[in-house]
């Protein structure tokens, strides 16, 4: 709570050179600008999932008051890519076995959608499906040809996502703050994928797109999950062999401990 | 309350559930003298692990109590350390062709089936047939008749085959073969089931190769340690499914449990002992048959893609 207020403060302190160009201000476009509260997510042993907010700002805004702003925002967050096999199971022999499936070359490890009213409202499907903000408008990757055509498993796959709170739209999760400044806030759950995200944040009025800023972040594992993962990943017959050293020492501690002379 | 991130599984656990699970396996598997393996596994997969994970830490917590199991054998001289080497010969080549095998079933999306079908046939048998032996001899103890002696020094086909070899401390000349596939058996199923596998290799020792009994428990456990250790490795290089930190906990869990279960143990007779167990044998087998049968709650499940073999 302390950062964002903190952070609010330093992006209001930004806003202040918008007075003296006050004469200016009806020449020219308004410009959005946009950081995240945080750079860096690390993950630990305790990591439960956490939040970020995104704010921004509209230079030479024109609006008269925060409630009568003609603008609209919204805040796409995209972590790296990954292909994702969705398999559905089909009963054989009495039993529920895994049948078809189909592969999605790039899917986000994260997705979500913020939105400072409906984002479907904001601007027309086209412009939505060009800039690939809301769940159908997310490219997947092309899926290889001769697979069965998309019956359910790019919805299923969506679905599933949703449910892991890893793919994410929400209206209304963007508020202004006076004439120019904006927040959104989205949780990240604690199954996130490590690596480089993005945010692109789109100011629109009336449906047209003004302005558009991008920022990116960085979510990886600190201290002893760094190393744990690192060295598993890296060197895995290094830690395959801890691993086993760690449990005949622990069989050792036991029988040392416990056995009756 | 009290969330630990695992770093390879990336997902969050409660400790105090894994310990007391790790801690609720140990207890059992220190009162029915037995490694605990075929619960440990299928109680992480019911735990929502993902059974990848479930085998090849479950095999990482088997190695540590096989050692302290072996070591307490080794102090009275029950291991046949020349038998137990046969055993681990056949024991690594067959953890490779599990270790392979699960691979080859994940890419195709089935590992969790054949897991799941291999478990149900061998606990359900299993489990059967311990029921039915211990239902047996606690009649026959109510009836007041003695248990009957089995009757040493008989020989069958499996001593008629070459390659023969000297097992002194068990008193044995027979074929290195029969070890070396019993082991084979094993450690294809130690790697598939996250298992120690002293529920197959301790009544083929007795009843195959008609091994002494007071060398079976050592000799298995000794043979144990090798093949989970062999299986944790092959898990970690190949398909990067150990998770250390979920190992650790389920260990120091299992210590403490085992302590209990131990001391439990005792009180019970052999024969009640072996109908408990059995009787759980079977209902962790019903369970996973169930979730096979039954109609899923969700048809649709996500895997990352795998590449290479």
């Amino acid at each position: 709570m302390m950062r964002t207020a903190l952070v609010l403060a330093l992006s209001a302190a930004a806003l202040w050179p918008q007075g003296e160009v006050h004469a200016n201000e009806q020449a020219r476009p308004e410009q959005v600008q946009s950081d995240i509260s945080t750079r860096e997510i690390s993950i630990q042993s305790n990591f439960t999932g956490i939040e970020i907010v995104l704010f921004g700002s509209i230079d030479f805004s024109r609006g008269p008051s925060p409630d009568e702003g003609p603008y609209d925002v919204i805040m796409v967050i995209r972590g790296p890519n990954q292909p994702v096999v969705v398999r559905r199971k089909e009963r054989a022999a009495g039993l529920w076995v895994n049948g078809a499936s189909k592969t999605f070359p790039s899917v986000p490890g994260f997705y979500a959608v913020l939105a400072s009213r409906p984002f479907r409202a904001v601007a027309s499907e086209d412009s939505l499906k060009a800039l690939g903000i809301g769940f159908a408008n997310l490219d997947l990757g092309n899926s290889e040809q001769g697979e069965p055509a998309d019956d359910g498993f790019r919805a299923n796959l969506i679905r599933l996502r949703e449910d892991h709170w890893l793919f994410q739209e929400s209206d209304d999760a963007v508020s202004f703050i006076g004439r120019s400044l904006f927040r959104g806030s989205v949780d990240l759950p604690v199954n996130v994928p490590i690596g480089r995200y993005t945010t692109q944040v789109y100011l629109f009025r009336d449906g047209k797109l003004l302005s558009q800023n991008q920022s990116s972040l960085q979510v990886h594992k600190v201290g002893f999950e760094r190393v744990v993962y690192l060295l598993a990943l890296r060197h895995p017959f290094i830690y395959g062999l801890l691993a086993v050293l760690m449990a005949v020492i622990a069989g050792f501690a036991a029988w040392a401990v416990f056995r009756k002379e | 309350m009290l969330q630990v991130y695992l770093p390879v599984a990336e997902i969050s656990v409660n400790l105090l559930v894994m310990l007391g699970l790790g801690a609720a396996v140990g207890f059992l598997s220190g009162m029915f003298g037995v490694g605990g393996g075929f619960l440990l596994t299928p109680l992480l997969m019911f735990s929502g692990i993902p059974p990848a994970i479930a085998v090849a830490t479950g095999a990482n917590q088997i190695v540590a109590s096989s050692v302290s199991g072996a070591l307490v054998q080794w102090r009275r001289g029950n291991i046949d350390l020349r038998m137990g080497f046969v055993l681990i010969v056949g024991g690594v080549a067959g953890a490779l062709a599990g270790v392979l095998l699960v691979r080859v079933l994940t890419k195709l999306g089935q590992a969790d089936l054949f897991i799941s079908l291999v478990y149900v046939t061998f606990l359900g048998i299993i489990g059967s047939l311990m029921l039915a032996e211990s239902i047996r001899a606690i009649r026959r103890a109510r009836a007041g008749k003695p248990a009957s002696p089995r009757k040493p020094g008989q020989h069958n086909w499996i001593h008629g085959l070459p390659l023969k070899m000297r097992f002194p401390r068990s008193r044995l000349y027979i074929s290195a073969i029969p070890p070396l596939v019993i082991g084979a058996i094993v450690g294809l199923l130690s790697s598939v089931l996250g298992v120690g596998g002293g529920f197959i290799v301790v009544p083929a020792m007795i009843y195959l190769l008609r091994m002494p009994t007071n060398v079976v428990i050592g000799t298995s456990l000794f043979q144990v340690i090798f093949v989970t250790a062999v299986v944790t490795l092959l898990y970690a290089t190949m398909n990067h499914t150990l998770d250390v930190v979920l190992a650790f906990i389920l260990v120091v869990g299992g210590v403490i449990g085992g302590q209990f279960g131990a001391n439990a143990g005792r009180r019970l007779k052999g024969e009640q002992l072996r109908l408990l167990l059995a009787v759980m044998v079977l209902a962790v087998a019903t369970r996973l048959l169930f979730d096979l049968i039954l109609s899923p709650t969700d048809l649709y499940s996500l895997a990352p893609e795998m590449v290479g073999l």
